[in-house]
This record gives C-alpha cells, structure tokens and sequence, in this order.
C-alpha cells in the first residue's frame, strides 16, 4: 500500500535547502560544507518519498533499496548536479513490486526540481562487470545507502563489490584508464585551456574521482576492505591533491551558483569574478586574477599526478618472475629497468649521489618513458632529506653536463616533465623555479610559462620526425646546428625573466641565463651564445611582423644583427618553436611561410656579404672587439700585432670563432712571423684538434698560388671527408684556412701517431715545400661510405658578379663525395682565379660551397665568369 | 553601411591599426593572406633548391563602418600603409544591405 507524498512541503523544504545553501557558501566558501549539505538535503527529499510511495509490505515479501550512486553516493553532490540513485531489489518478485513506486519516484524527484536518474538492478546483476557498460560498476563503488533495506546495502557493499573488484581488477582499471584516455583527449590532453572545463578536463575533479576509483580497487582487491582513498595516498601528494580538489570544487560550486545549472567552464570573465572572491582561497582572500589562475594550475597539475599514480599502482602486478623477466629486458641495465613501461631504479640508495639521479632522468630521456611511482617517490625523499635544502650538492658543472645531456634525447620532454614534478629541475635550474605554473593572462598565451618552454623544447624534437614538408624545411636546420644542446639550453632559459621583477622580461632572462650559464660551466663561447639567443628571441618574430621581409635593408639590418650563419639558424629554430608553443593555431602556415623565407633571405646575404664588412682598426667597433679579444687571451701584451693579424680579415670572423679560438690562430700567425723574419723562406703553422668526433686542423700561412688546392688535396690524399672550411687572408697576405673533416678510414683515430705525419704535411703543402708533382696525391676515394651514395644531388653553379665589391661570388652546391672540394679548388686554381674567401658547408649528401674570387686582383669579367662557369660544370662531370 | 577591405603589407599593419583608431574606428577583422596583384613574386635559391615566393604574404583588414566615416577610414589607411613601393597592397568598398548583432539583434548602424 502506498501513499501520495507531501510534495508541497517537500517543494517547500527543497527550495528553502537550496538558498540556504548559497547563503552559507556565499558567507563561508566552504565547497565541502555545500555539498554535504546538499547531499544531506537530497537524502531526505529521497527518505521522504520512499516512505510514502514504496509498499509497506513486510521486508521478506518486498526486498529493495534506494542506493545513492556517483558524486551523490561521495556526499559531494554540487548546486546543479544530477542525482543518480539505484533502485537495489533483492529478487525479480521485490523489483516487479517496486517497478510502478520507482517510476513515481523519480516523477517526484522531477517535480521537486532534482535532475534524477534512477537505475533499477537485481543485486546478483551487480555482480557482474557489464563491459558494454563499464561506468555503471565504476559508479557504483560509490554506492552509499540511503532507505529501504539496510542489510541489502550492506550487501552490495561488504560481499559483492569486494568480491567483483578483486575478480575484475584488470578489467576495471583498463576502462577506468580508457575512459580518461578518451576524456581527455576531448580536451586535448593538455590541462592547459583558456577556459577550462572543471569537472572533465585534464586536471579536473573526474581525474580526482578516478585516483579514488583506482585506490578503492586497488585496496577492495588486496584487502577486500573499504578504506578512505585519501589514507591509500598518504605524504605530499596526497595532501597537495587534497588541497587541489577543496579549490577546484570550491570554483565548480561557485560556477553552478552563478550559472544556474551544470556548466563547468571556468570562462575568461568569471575567472575575474572567482579570484576578485577569493573562491577556493583560505579566509575568501581577494587575488590578482594571474595569481588565482596559476594556483588552480598548480592545483589541476597535483591532481594529475595523483591519477596518474593512482592508476599506475591500481594496475601494476608484481611478481618475482615478472620483475625478473621485465629486468632482462632489452631496455633495462645495471642501473635501471623497464617494468610495464615504466622506469625503476635498481639501487634506490644510490638515488642520494645527485650524478646518479640526474642519470636517471638521462635514461628517461633517452627513452622516453616516465619513471614508475616508487622511483619517484624514492627522488622525492631524497631531495626532501635536506642536502638539497641549501641549492644543489653536487658538483654544478657536471650537473650541467648532464642537463644538456638530457637536453638532446629524444625524451627531453618526458625527462624534464617528470624532473619539474617532483622538484628536481629547479633544484638543478633555480632561474626555472620563477616560472612555475605562470599565468599570462591574455587570449593568445594558452600555456603557463613553464609548460610553453617545455611544449617549446618538445616542438623541436618533434621536428626530427616532421613529414609535412613546411617543417621539413625547419628539420633541415636543426639537422645542421652544431652544438643543439645550446639551443635547447636557451629555449629552456628564454622566458624565465617573465617570473622576475620589472617590465623587461627579456634582460631579466639574459641576467638569469648569465648566471645559470657560469654555475652550469659553459665556456664563454657557449655562454655568448646562449645569451644572444635568449637576448634576440623576440627579433625574428618583430622583423616578420614590423618589417618589410622583401625589402633588401631590412635583410641586411637582420643579418648584421645575427652576423654568422650558424646564430641565424639557431635563432631560426628558436622563434619557430617559441611561436609554436603559444597555442595550438599561433604558427599558421603563413607566418611559418614567412619565417622561412626571412631564414632563406638572411642566410642567403651572409653568404653573399663575406668581404663586404672588413675588420679595420680605425673603426671603433672593431676596436672595441679586439679588446675583447685581446682581454681574454694569454697575448694581452700584443696589441699591436694583434690588431694586424686581424686587419683586413671579414668582420665575421670575429663572431665565428671564441675568443680563446681567435688567440690560438693568433698564435700560429705570431710564431710564422718570428720563423720569417728568423729567414725561413718556406714556413707555415699548422693545428690540429679533436672536436665533437670530428677533426679541424688550422693552418696559417702566407699567400701563393694554389695554397687552397694544395691543402685539401692534401686531407683527401689522406682519405679524410671535408665537412666545412673557411678560408679567410688579411691586408697583409696571411692567410688562415679551417677545415672540419670526418676521418672516413679512422686513420687518425685508430693510430694517433698519424696526426703528426697529417700536419706535417699540410704544413709542407702550406709552405710550398713540395713540388707540384711531390705534392700528396689524392686519393680516388670511390669506395668510402658516401661515395656509395645513390642520392641523386644535381650539380648546380651559380656566378654573381654584383653582391660583392671587390670579389666574385660563385656558390655551388653538389653531390658531396670525399675529394670533391680538391678537384673544385683545383679546377679554380686552373683557371687562374684567387680565391679570398671561402666557406665550405655539407649538409647530408649534400655540398654547399662559396667562393669569393679574383683573377689578377680583381672581379672577373662576365664573360670570364660565365665560362668559369661551364668548366666546373664540365670538370665535376669527370669521375 | 559601406565595407572596406584593404590588403596592406604586413609590416605597416600596426600603423594601419593606429590610424584607423585615431580615426574613431576600432572594430576590425584582420587576416594573414597570401596573394599577388601586379607585383608577380620572385624566384629565390636557398642551398640549390629553387623556391618561387610566387604568392606574398599579405595583411587582410575588414571593417564596415557607417558611410558618413568612409572617407575617413580610407584617408587613414592610405596614409598609413603607403611606403610608396610596389606591394603596398589595394582598398576595395562594398556596399552593405545590413548588420545584425548577434547577441541582441541590433541591427543597422547600431549593430556596428
């Protein structure tokens, strides 16, 4: 027999719950009290009703229940969610009895303005797992009692699910970890949104609920027990994610009351509203509105990382054999193994020595897989034991070896990622600490400042693997740069002036780069450079924008400010991945098109204006530039013959060699100067040195015919690959040629004793000891590794007789092939032309080649040049 | 109602901008273009490889103003987007039947 329910005073009842309820949240902030309380409201709308429509027939003849499910069954129902109920019934007799009762319900709950759901279901039904419907079973280990038969409840509760989630275990957490995967990528599985969506987006309150899911199955499957998820947690995460749900269900709360109904978009305006409230905040304490978003993304980030090892530790096994097998994997070492894609440490203690943690994230970043939970959690003891407390222990130039080492893998992202979450990258890199979840409140900055440097340094190994040919072009550079960790190291310091005091972000970066740069132990090459990078990252983006890029001053403004091709590259690269970090859409194909072509114009001049800026010593600034020089070399006594060695050379050498560099072929040209004037009348100077694997010999030496020919002939006749040359002389008529060549046979390598019989050669061809026919002859290198190659590079000659003032320029690219630059030189010398300046490039298969050149001291003819022109063209046809 | 667009070189684009501001017109809708009118592009080389910058990156600014202001407005971006060089872009008028807000169905004038 049932009744019909007071749904007056209950409407009545329910609306006076409801404003009480935003009085007390509007005069207390309290998120949790709201929803309890609201959930306390519901329990009795639904008691109230149970009592007088269900039949009040003896238990035994009609067993049912009303279960509380979801956020409802957590008691943390918000202003304007739905109520999801269970109807529980013991057998098919009680359901058929509550069937008509059930749909009345949830009639009433309608008409009382409760958004309800009810579901009915047997309780053996909820012994299964439903694959087709994997949310229900996740729901219910929510489930909370609300009327009708207790002991039925306590059923479902202390025997079924216990029972089901140690059954299905696996099942359960691979739905809970695909359904995230799905949600999230609805959200673009990033937590970083303009507005973002509180409940469902990375970071939201569903990620907190699904660590909950995956602690209780974790725990129902070991101890078939209920705990308190919170008490599986335990230490700073768990604390840290407490915080973070009590902020972000207070700004959920505080969007349902202003909105009225369940809209969970934290939009831009009322981001304002929340942190003007100081919602979320201890003691509602006002905010600037950049301040409260960057503590809801620091927030949203611990609640990640809560469902992250949640979900790993619901879903990991161990077991002796498994860990046994895993640790024989191809991946694993002695250090360190992989386990379920996972990197575990094999000697936690060893953690506590900072090089072995720091190779730890070598190994992530080699591989690009995350560190498991326990190797983290044991990091974390170890940077919380206090011997980080007063900056890093160990020693910070190897420290900064070993972030350029993880800089450079493929897994740079994944390392540095897992490095900022636990405190470490900081406690390598304070200047980052600054930047830590930074807010720049505008519509174009989609990222907080850390998360766009990081999306920054993944966009360029990303590029690695472009196939969309407009990034191609951009692989092709960064394939090119010599030193990449450098260019990472900037990206990584670029912007952390934005955390810093004053308006000038950008001196603030340098000032703090500078810094990082001296405690990390770059030498003062690699610190130069790092520091133009990051000072000029904004002047590529600037000169797109507010330049005319088709206008050939403009070119030639940019170009002097890079001066050398290999900082246009580098900052080429830079501007590329810094635009692209801003958001998903800031780098259209337009303005990459345009960055490119900017790259292609300035690269194109610098090539073209080798001899146009020379260095003189009447002009301030090169006065200024030799000093500094001069300053940092061991020869600051001889400033004169200093600034004759470097009179008449292009400006740009100063720029393409350290300073240290520059005292070194100081060096050289001084004691050839003692060896003439001592009456040598055959004399040269040469070096030799190994670099990043490769080898570059120096040689000083005074000007004559076929010097260049001589020299690589010499290295070919040696089987040795010239990668980049350049060949520079000055108003007096010495002449420096660099060569950076790859030793194809490993002569040098395997016999090191051979470096010397190497340079004393060159030194012999640069003096014109041999004789034409005495000279090295090269070697017809047809079996070396390249001269395999079956890439097909066309022979392409160009001839410009109007870039420069005083030389021809002729740029030639081909098919690189070990003594290919001999038998160009060679074929220019044959036809009587100097060469003044050159500058040798290979690019993969690929040779790239400009000469500056002059026949009896001047430009040549047009009609010289375009027959010069056809003998190369002719003359590389040879075999 | 009259609608402007003017295709200007992207470096004079914050000029444009200032100008029309000044001019008491702020509402705009801007674009990156590519195209080409009597300036034909050219054929660079970068390395060997031939690209042909045959389409030019261009700035697309729209605005509708009422017609009383389109003197105005065209004053100010010839002014401001002219270098006097090839490329400096074009100004094309149409006129418009109507302009509806869509928040609250203003229409006409208003609506701008």
């Amino acid at each position: 027999m049932t009744n019909a329910p007071p749904l007056d005073s209950l409407r009545a009842a329910c609306a006076a719950g409801r404003e009480a309820l935003r009085g007390e949240f509007q005069a207390r902030g309290d998120a949790l009290a709201t929803l309890a309380a609201r959930t306390a409201l519901a329990d009795r709308t639904l008691a109230s009703l149970a009592a007088s429509l269900f039949p009040s027939a003896p238990p035994q003849v009609a067993r049912y229940c009303l279960v509380a499910l979801g956020g409802y069954g957590r008691s943390a129902l918000f202003p304007c969610s739905d109520l999801d109920v269970l109807l529980l019934c013991a057998d098919a007799r009680a359901a058929e009895a509550v069937s008509a009762p059930g749909a009345a319900l949830v009639r009433a709950l309608w008409d009382l303005g409760w958004r309800a759901a009810v579901t009915s279901r047997l309780l053996e039904e909820c012994d299964r797992f439903e694959q087709e419907n994997p949310e229900f079973t996740i729901s219910l280990l929510d489930s909370r009692y609300v009327a009708g038969d207790a002991a039925l409840a306590a059923a479902l509760r202390q025997k079924i699910l216990p029972a089901l989630a140690a059954r299905e275990r696996t099942a359960l957490v691979r739905s809970l970890e695909e359904m995230t995967r799905e949600r999230h990528e609805k959200h673009g599985n990033t937590l970083f949104h303009l507005e973002p969506n509180l409940k469902d987006a990375p970071g939201g309150l569903r990620d907190f609920d699904v660590a909950c899911w995956a602690t209780a199955v974790r725990e129902l499957s070991r101890q078939r027990a209920w705990t308190a998820p919170e008490s599986g947690w335990g230490g700073m995460l768990g604390e840290s994610a407490g915080a973070a749900y009590r902020f972000i269900a207070a700004a959920r709360v505080f969007l349902h009351f202003h909105n009225g109904r369940d809209d969970n978009r934290l939009t831009y305006d009322l981001q304002e509203e929340a942190a003007a409230s100081g919602i979320g905040n201890a003691g509602s304490r006002p905010e600037r509105v950049d301040e409260w978003m960057r503590s809801y993304f620091r927030h949203a980030r611990a609640i990640v990382r809560l469902e992250k090892r949640s979900l790993d530790e619901a879903g990991t096994r161990h077991s002796l054999y498994t860990a046994f097998e895993e640790w024989r994997a191809r991946l694993s070492n002695s250090d360190f193994s992989v386990h379920h894609n996972r990197v575990f440490c094999q000697r936690p203690a060893a953690l506590a020595d900072p090089a072995f943690l720091l190779s730890l994230y070598e190994f992530v970043a080699r591989h690009g897989i995350e560190p498991a939970v326990d190797t983290e959690a044991s990091v974390e003891r170890v940077l919380g034991s206090g011997a980080y407390a007063a900056g890093w222990p160990g020693e910070p130039a190897a420290a900064g070896a070993s972030l350029r080492g993880i800089l450079v893998r493929p897994g740079a992202g994944v390392a540095l990622r897992a490095m900022h979450r636990v405190g470490l990258l900081d406690a390598v890199l304070p200047e980052f600490r600054a930047v830590d979840s930074l807010v720049i409140r505008d519509l174009y900055h989609r990222y907080t400042v850390d998360e766009h440097t990081l999306l920054a340094i993944e966009a360029l190994h990303w590029l690695r693997n472009a196939a969309f040919e407009p990034d191609r072009r951009f692989a092709e550079i960064l394939a090119e740069v010599e030193q990449p960790d450098l260019l990472y190291l900037s990206l990584l310091l670029h912007d952390v002036g934005k955390g810093m005091a004053g308006e000038d972000h950008v001196g603030a970066s340098v000032e703090a780069a500078g810094r990082a740069c001296a405690r990390l132990g770059l030498t003062a090459y690699e610190r130069d450079l790092v520091l133009f990078l990051i000072r000029n990252h904004l002047e590529m983006s600037m000169t797109l924008q507010r330049r005319d890029i088709f206008d050939p001053d403009a070119i030639r403004v940019f170009s002097e400010l890079v001066a050398v091709p290999e900082r246009l590259k580098m900052l080429c690269l830079l501007t590329y991945a810094d635009i692209r970090s801003v958001n998903p859409e800031a780098l259209t194909p337009w303005k990459a098109e345009m960055l490119w072509q900017l790259y292609a114009a300035a690269a194109n001049h610098l090539a073209r204006s080798v001899d146009g800026a020379r260095i003189t010593g009447s002009a301030a600034s090169d006065r200024e530039l030799i000093e500094v020089v001069r300053g940092s070399s061991a020869l600051a006594a001889l400033a004169k013959p200093l600034a004759a060695f470097l009179d008449g050379f292009p400006r740009r050498y100063l720029k393409l060699h350290a300073s240290e560099e520059i005292a070194l072929h100081f060096e050289l040209a001084h004691r050839l100067e003692e060896r003439l004037v001592a009456g040598e009348t055959q004399a040269a100077e040469a070096q030799l040195r190994e670099r990043r694997g490769q080898y570059e010999v120096t040689v000083v030496a005074r000007d004559r015919p076929r010097l260049f020919a001589g020299l690589t002939g010499a290295l070919s006749a040696w089987g040795m690959n010239i990668l980049k040359a350049d060949a520079f002389s000055n108003r007096s008529g010495l002449v420096l040629d660099t060569f950076v060549f790859a030793d194809l046979y490993n002569t040098l390598t395997l016999n090191p004793e051979e470096r010397g019989r190497l340079l004393g050669d060159m030194e012999d061809v640069a003096a014109g000891r041999h004789g034409p026919d005495a000279a090295p002859h090269p070697r017809r290198a047809l079996h070396g590794p390249r001269a395999r190659s079956r890439s097909a590079v066309a022979t392409q000659i160009g001839v410009d007789n109007g870039c420069s003032a005083t030389s021809t320029v002729l740029e030639l690219v081909a098919r690189d092939r070990p003594g290919l630059l001999h038998r160009i030189s060679e074929l220019l010398a044959d036809s009587g032309c100097n060469i003044e300046a050159a500058l040798i490039d290979t690019q993969g298969e690929k040779a790239i080649d400009v000469f500056y050149l002059t026949r009896r001291g001047k430009k040549l003819e047009d009609g010289e040049a375009a027959a010069l022109r056809e003998n190369l063209l002719h003359g590389l046809e040879q075999p | 109602m009259t609608k402007i667009e003017a295709i200007i070189q992207t470096s004079r684009f914050e000029s444009v901008r200032d100008a029309l501001k000044e001019a008491g017109i702020e509402g705009m809708t801007v674009t990156e273009v590519r195209g080409h009118g009597r300036q034909k592009g050219h054929t660079e080389v970068y390395r060997g490889r031939e690209y042909s910058v045959d389409l030019l990156p261009k700035t697309k600014v729209e605005l509708v103003v009422a017609d009383r202001l389109v003197e105005t407005a065209v004053e100010a971006i010839l002014k401001s987007a002219r270098t006097g060089k090839i490329g400096d872009g074009k100004i094309f008028i149409t006129k418009i039947d109507e302009a509806i807000r869509i928040r609250n169905e203003e229409r006409g004038e208003n609506a701008l």
